[in-house]
């Protein structure tokens, strides 16, 4: 039982980090008015660029790099299209990432037959042998790759970014009422554009986390719909980063568990009462395909729970997320 | 100094609303012809394979077709909302939907197959109208963003159907994800050129919908509403009943696309049976958005490069995602035209600069 919780939330850890990357990096563009559902192209994108150099250099952290730069590439064109060409975000999103998941199979169909060594699991220097001893969480949280430390670690950062910084502020300001930041000397496009290629730029991290820690290998359609989950994530985070930590472990718990869930058992013991009414119900509820739709449902739940509370007044949403701005001229 | 004057177009002149579809597609190909080039291949070769040979080969235009039948419904899924305002990116979702309820039908109800088919497309349309039904509630009733409702119930219907082909509803005699085979009497008959019955249902539908935008009151304002949501409430029309509307209807045509395809063409219901055809609706319904008309064509266009895909996928080893790219390349073009359609670009060289003018005065 304890080796399968600790296995669980080893799991849960590495599921979890993809979701912390895309869903940060979803989270600062939205906050910023800037709707992308790119991204699971984005993360396509950054999983094969990544993986191709670092099969060719031998390194992980250029492979890193590169897959940043691979999302922030698809990022451009998103950001060019509804931040430029005010078009339909919506659109530009999903085509987006058909796009990406067309180019990575196209170009990626040479690759499959590959594997690298992935990212090492390390601890953290001084006091990391000291905490992998913590019992059962130990080594889930503190033998983990550098990537999944990264992570972490982007939280807080992206926290503090968003409502300590200068920047942050006014790129908060730009996704609640564009005009009057305008009118403050905020430059809307350029801040938009920022949001949009940082969000591209976790979104490939997110991909590259995948092909280089997690598998050390190119699948097409790898992220397997991740993507999508981030997207959810942000909006059942109500677009607040530490929500989005909790919610990241919270989905990647449910995605670990329902790998797992085969091997136990959480039926009742035949002689007990009302168990032949209650196991079918506990088979269908642990179900791994059932348990597949709980991130969707539940963030359809909390969505619709935060909208119809507030009636639309203090909904964490920002304002203008799905509008283009555009300048007045006289 | 170069500077950008922009200016909103108060009228779209017509050949501009005419060349754009065709000149985005041609764009789109031609960059499809770079990543042709990319893995060796002669563009020209390939998309002759891809267009010429298919159209010219009763082979393809039967496939074309058949494929046609799912792309149409699922397009016209998508289109009704954005009369209404509305987007409905779970077209995908509403069409496993309906398929799984139609099979469900097929394989569990002994009837002759004048009844039994009928009844087959009655279950898909309601499931798939059902599964539409709750974004649409959910927008008109608390104004929650019927966007993201309907893209994630199609990942809930998507793992609801890989549960059921691995669970009740899986074939008895194997173990393969998927479900046993329709009986005769489920499957939808041969109607003309080689296509199955579903085209009918396809073509029906294009006209049913035509004339509901057009000709009716109905349709009327439902357009109004789109255009115009605060007008139309002014005017007395019901936003809730026409977004439920809308939705009720396109979420039960894209389950009546799942039952075909099924019922038509692959027998059986199997785990991730179709090729997003519900994603590829949104493309086709923006290419055709100005009528239903526009999204049979739309509809028959992507038809054509999924079959043409596959084939110049097989001649020359080229992956067929290249479909793919296309499609994505298509409508980011189009998404660009759009803009110089809403508004007219003057780019004005100032010689002198503003800061030497700057400078002088």
């Amino acid at each position: 039982m304890v080796t399968f919780a600790a296995g669980l939330l080893d799991a849960t850890v590495q599921a979890a980090t993809v979701l912390i990357l895309a869903g940060l990096g979803e989270l600062i563009t939205e906050r910023a008015g800037v709707l992308n559902l790119g991204v699971e192209g984005m993360m396509l994108a950054g999983a094969l660029g990544g993986f191709i150099v670092t099969v060719l250099t031998g390194s992980h952290w250029l492979g890193f790099g590169v897959g940043i730069l691979c999302g922030m590439a698809l990022a451009l064109v998103h950001a060019f299209l509804c931040i430029t060409l005010k078009s339909d975000q919506v659109i530009s999103g999903v085509m987006i990432t058909l796009l990406g998941g067309g180019l990575t199979t196209y170009f990626g169909s040479a690759w499959v037959e590959e594997s690298i060594d992935g990212f090492p699991e390390v601890t953290l220097p001084l006091i990391g042998e000291y905490l992998v001893e913590i019992p059962l969480i130990g080594e889930a949280f503190f033998r983990s790759t550098a990537t999944d430390y990264l992570a972490l670690l982007l939280v807080p950062l992206g926290w503090f970014f968003l409502t300590r910084t200068n920047l942050g502020l006014e790129l908060v300001s730009i996704g609640e009422d564009p005009e009057t930041a305008d009118t403050m000397g905020v430059s809307v496009f350029r801040l938009r554009y920022l949001a949009v290629l940082i969000g591209g730029g976790f979104a490939g991290a997110a991909g590259a986390h995948l092909s280089l820690a997690f598998s050390g290998l190119w699948v097409p359609g790898m992220t397997a719909g991740r993507g999508w989950i981030a997207v959810a994530l942000v909006i059942f985070a109500q677009w607040r980063p530490s929500r989005l930590l909790i919610g990241a472990y919270l989905f990647g718990l449910l995605d670990a568990f329902r790998l797992r869930s085969q091997s136990l058992s959480l039926s009742l013991e035949p002689g007990t009462p009302l168990a032949s009414v209650f196991n079918p119900v506990i088979d269908f509820l642990t179900n791994p395909q059932i348990m597949g739709t709980y991130p969707y449902l539940a963030t359809i739940i909390v969505l619709t729970y935060a909208v119809a509370r507030t009636k639309g007044d203090r909904l964490a949403v920002p304002d203008a997320l799905l509008e283009p701005y555009t300048r007045e001229t006289d | 100094m170069v500077g950008i004057d922009l200016t909103a177009r108060e009228n779209v002149p017509r050949w501009l609303n005419y060349a754009t579809p065709v000149v985005t597609i041609l764009l789109a190909l031609a960059c499809g012809a770079v990543a042709l080039l990319a893995l060796g291949v002669s563009p020209l070769a390939a998309y002759w394979t891809m267009f010429g040979d298919t159209l010219l080969s009763t082979f393809g235009r039967t496939q074309t077709l058949i494929k046609a039948v799912p792309l149409i419904l699922a397009g016209l899924a998508v289109y009704l909302p954005l009369r209404a305002g509305l987007f409905n990116i779970g077209a995908e979702g509403q069409l496993v939907f309906g398929a799984i309820a139609g099979t469900w039908i097929g394989l569990n109800v002994e009837l002759p197959s004048v009844l039994l088919l009928p009844l087959m497309f009655v279950a898909a349309g309601t499931a798939g109208a059902f599964l539409a039904g709750i974004p649409a509630w959910l927008r008109a009733k608390w104004d929650v963003n019927e966007i993201i409702t309907s893209l994630l119930l199609t990942f809930v219907a998507l793992q609801l159907q890989s549960y059921l082909v691995r669970g009740p509803m899986q074939d008895p005699t194997g173990n393969f994800p998927h479900t046993a085979q329709l009986s005769a009497a489920a499957t939808i008959p041969e109607a003309l050129l080689g296509v199955h019955a579903g085209l009918i249902v396809a073509v029906v539908a294009v006209a049913v919908t035509y004339v509901l935008v057009r000709k009716t009151g109905l349709g009327f304002e439902i357009t109004f509403v789109g255009a115009n949501d605060a007008a139309a409430r002014q005017a007395g029309m019901s936003r809730f009943k026409i977004y439920l509307l809308v939705f009720v209807i396109g979420g039960a045509f894209a389950g009546l696309a799942g039952i075909s395809e099924i019922a038509g063409l692959q027998g059986r219901l199997r785990a991730g049976f179709e090729p997003g055809y519900g994603f590829t609706a949104i493309p086709i319904a923006l290419l055709g958005r100005n009528s239903a008309i526009n999204v049979m064509l739309a509809g028959l266009f992507f038809a054509l490069l999924f079959v043409g895909g596959s084939s110049m996928s097989v001649a020359y080893g080229v992956p067929a995602a290249l479909v793919e790219i296309l499609q994505a390349l298509i409508i980011l073009f189009l998404i660009t035209a759009e803009f110089f359609k809403r508004y007219h670009v003057d780019i004005e060289f100032d010689r002198a600069g503003d800061a030497a003018t700057g400078g002088e005065a």
